[in-house]
């Protein structure tokens, strides 16, 4: 008889809560206790994935970040074993449990995507160990940046699962539902007001609201013909003059996931660690081989890499779009080149 | 949970010179277990790892079926990691993970009639293929090997051709260049002016090979004017790896992960790739 069971937890997980603008710190403090937490916090003019908790003070206002919330998932450099003579010391450690704090559903979204790369057929050990350790609270959207548009892909503004606790912000407080028995759990630990079913109606003008807010978009219909079309388009060689290479885009891509590998020696020469770091399919010798053959050698070659592999390759290979919409490698982009206009320029709007 | 990147200590049997700069290793895994349950197919590789320098994908140059608790791999110095191993001596050991990849297809389809097109280092990941034609000849029909090289210096495995020719292999050679002082009474030319001569003809018959992208290019081509059709092409690939696990991404070609989807893949198959492959015939 599983009938009752479900509905306990139907009834359980439902439930609506509100979580005071001004009792967000303590909430996170509070968390800090047990978990390590990630959350937005100012740097500069910027925003970034920080620990808080400990006086760092969490600003959910933020746009986006500069790094996405993959850096505490799979790591801007990592150690995979150490070697000696005597053998291999993995370094697969119990990892402390985390939480990312206030992260937006593009993200979310990203991180689902990574999830699926670093699964498929061989598990990656270093980021499911962590993966497996990480709590989502999310943070619905409700001031899209200039560069958002994850309304094209279906990844935000707003998020529909894959968080643990999902907040947004209905104006005199937070409005805080559960997405699973961990998420149950964070809330039991706080006292925080239930909220009536209202409070959904809302949400949903916070939600509207935001929709009306993009100022770009990516149209996603018949797109994959659309690129398989225009491989040959002059657009490539307009972008190989503009673009530098300088593989920003691809370091601030939420689902950019390849690595390069890289043994380093200790001083004795006899032992040493085995290192990955983020890599960049922008960068000159990515594709390069032994004795120097390059199979990306012109820069066109890797701009197209990139984006059809964000807008066509992912979808074969995991079953999703392989872009969630954040804006950030348009930011971030020195020449001001835009995954969003280049797909409406082959389309000749 | 099982790391995949962790590779296990295997030692150096025995070292094979081929040429000057290409040398057969032969390695066990130190741990028997390991080494009694290591089985591999004809085309797939390992990575082969020298501690403190690095890892590379080389492919597997021996046969399961010849297992003598050993496996061997042919090696052209070229790298950092080929480097280093090639200053190694027998009982040093290495690092090995795999097998990995796609092999070649022989026990996916139906086999009669065998082509196979190497150039250079490319003829190490098809002397399994051979091996596995000596080891249960009457599967096979006719079966014909086209090999070039630089120079008749370059050649790989020339003590083993004999033993090939018994088994009723054509063995057909050619190599580039002639330097002054060696004699050569085989072919001089590129290894797609063997066409010329093959006796490899269309019916029933798959093509493998494997050697330089820009040799491959020649080679499908060639078959195609010969009345050969991309879907009985098989082709070995060489991209850069960092893991040979759909992680580190490099060795992507369009969808594909030649790691995993790969090496070996039908010409067909590459056909329907945005990105050129084989010196932009597809595309």
């Amino acid at each position: 008889m599983s009938v009752p069971v479900m509905k306990v937890t139907e009834m359980k997980w439902p439930a609506l809560s509100l979580l005071d603008k001004d009792g967000i710190a303590e909430f996170a403090e509070n968390l800090a206790e047990r978990y390590l937490v990630f959350g937005p916090v100012a740097k500069g003019s910027e925003y970034v994935f920080a620990p808080v908790g400990k006086g760092e003070v969490l600003e959910l206002n933020y746009h986006t970040t500069i790094l996405p919330p993959k850096k505490l998932l799979h790591q801007p450099f990592e150690v995979l074993f150490s070697f000696h003579e005597d053998g291999i010391q993995e370094n697969i450690v119990e990892q402390p449990k985390q939480i990312i704090f206030g992260i937006h559903p593009c993200d979310v979204h990203a991180i689902q995507i990574l999830d699926k790369a670093y699964s498929v057929e061989y598990e990656d050990p270093y980021y499911m160990n962590k993966r497996k350790n990480t709590l989502i609270i999310a943070l619905n959207c409700s001031e899209p940046a200039e560069t958002c548009f994850c309304q094209s892909l279906g990844t935000g503004p707003f998020l529909k699962d894959g968080y643990d606790l999902l907040l947004t912000d209905i104006g005199e407080a937070y409005l805080v539902e559960v997405g699973s028995e961990a998420g149950m759990e964070l809330v039991e630990a706080v006292n925080l007001r239930p909220a009536a079913r209202v409070a959904l109606v809302e949400k949903q003008k916070v939600y509207e609201n935001a929709r009306r807010k993009f100022r770009k978009r990516l149209l996603t219909q018949g797109l994959h013909e659309l690129l398989e079309s225009n491989f040959r388009h002059p657009i490539w060689e307009k972008l190989k003059e503009e673009c530098l290479a300088c593989g920003s885009c691809t370091m601030v891509c939420p689902t950019c996931f390849c690595y390069n590998v890289v043994d380093k020696l200790d001083l004795s020469l006899k032992s040493g660690k085995r290192t990955r770091e983020w890599d960049s399919c922008m960068l000159l010798e990515y594709a390069q081989v032994a004795l120097g053959h390059n199979f990306r050698k012109d820069r066109d070659a890797r701009v197209k890499q990139r984006i059809y592999h964000k807008l066509l390759y992912y979808e074969p290979q995991f079953g999703t779009l392989g872009c969630v919409g954040c804006g950030r490698c348009i930011k971030t982009c020195v020449k001001k080149i835009d995954i969003t206009d280049v797909v409406s320029r082959i389309r000749g709007e | 949970m099982l790391n995949p990147f962790k590779p296990e200590k295997a030692v150096i049997r025995e070292i094979i010179h081929e040429t000057a700069d290409t040398t057969t290793y032969t390695f066990s895994f130190s741990e028997a277990n390991l080494q009694k349950g290591f089985r591999y197919h004809p085309g797939q590789f390992n990575m082969l790892t020298i501690f403190g320098i690095g890892e590379a994908p080389i492919s597997i140059s021996s046969n399961n079926n010849m297992d003598s608790g050993v496996f061997q791999h042919t090696v052209r110095r070229v790298g950092n990691v080929t480097n280093a191993l090639a200053k190694m001596k027998v009982g040093d050991s290495v690092g090995i993970r795999g097998p990995y990849g796609t092999g070649w297809p022989l026990n996916v389809l139906e086999v009669k009639n065998l082509l196979l097109v190497a150039g250079g280092i490319g003829l190490a990941p098809l002397r399994p293929v051979i091996q596995e034609v000596m080891y249960r000849r009457q599967d096979f029909g006719q079966v014909e090997l086209l090999y070039g090289a630089r120079t008749p210096g370059e050649l790989l495995y020339t003590r083993e051709f004999e033993q090939w020719r018994q088994a009723g292999i054509i063995v057909r050679l050619t190599v580039d260049a002639v330097p002054e002082g060696v004699t050569w009474d085989g072919s001089v030319g590129v290894v797609t002016k063997l066409f010329d001569e093959m006796s490899s003809e269309p019916f029933d018959t798959l093509v493998f090979t494997c050697g330089p992208e820009i040799m491959m290019s020649f080679v499908v081509r060639g078959l195609v004017n010969r009345g050969f059709v991309p879907e009985q092409i098989y082709v070995s690939l060489e991209r850069r790896m960092n893991c040979g696990v759909k992680k580190c991404g490099k060795c992507q070609i369009g969808p594909k992960f030649v790691c995993r989807d790969g090496p070996v893949f039908a010409y067909a198959e590459l056909l329907t790739l945005p990105e050129e492959v084989l010196g932009g015939v597809a595309g």
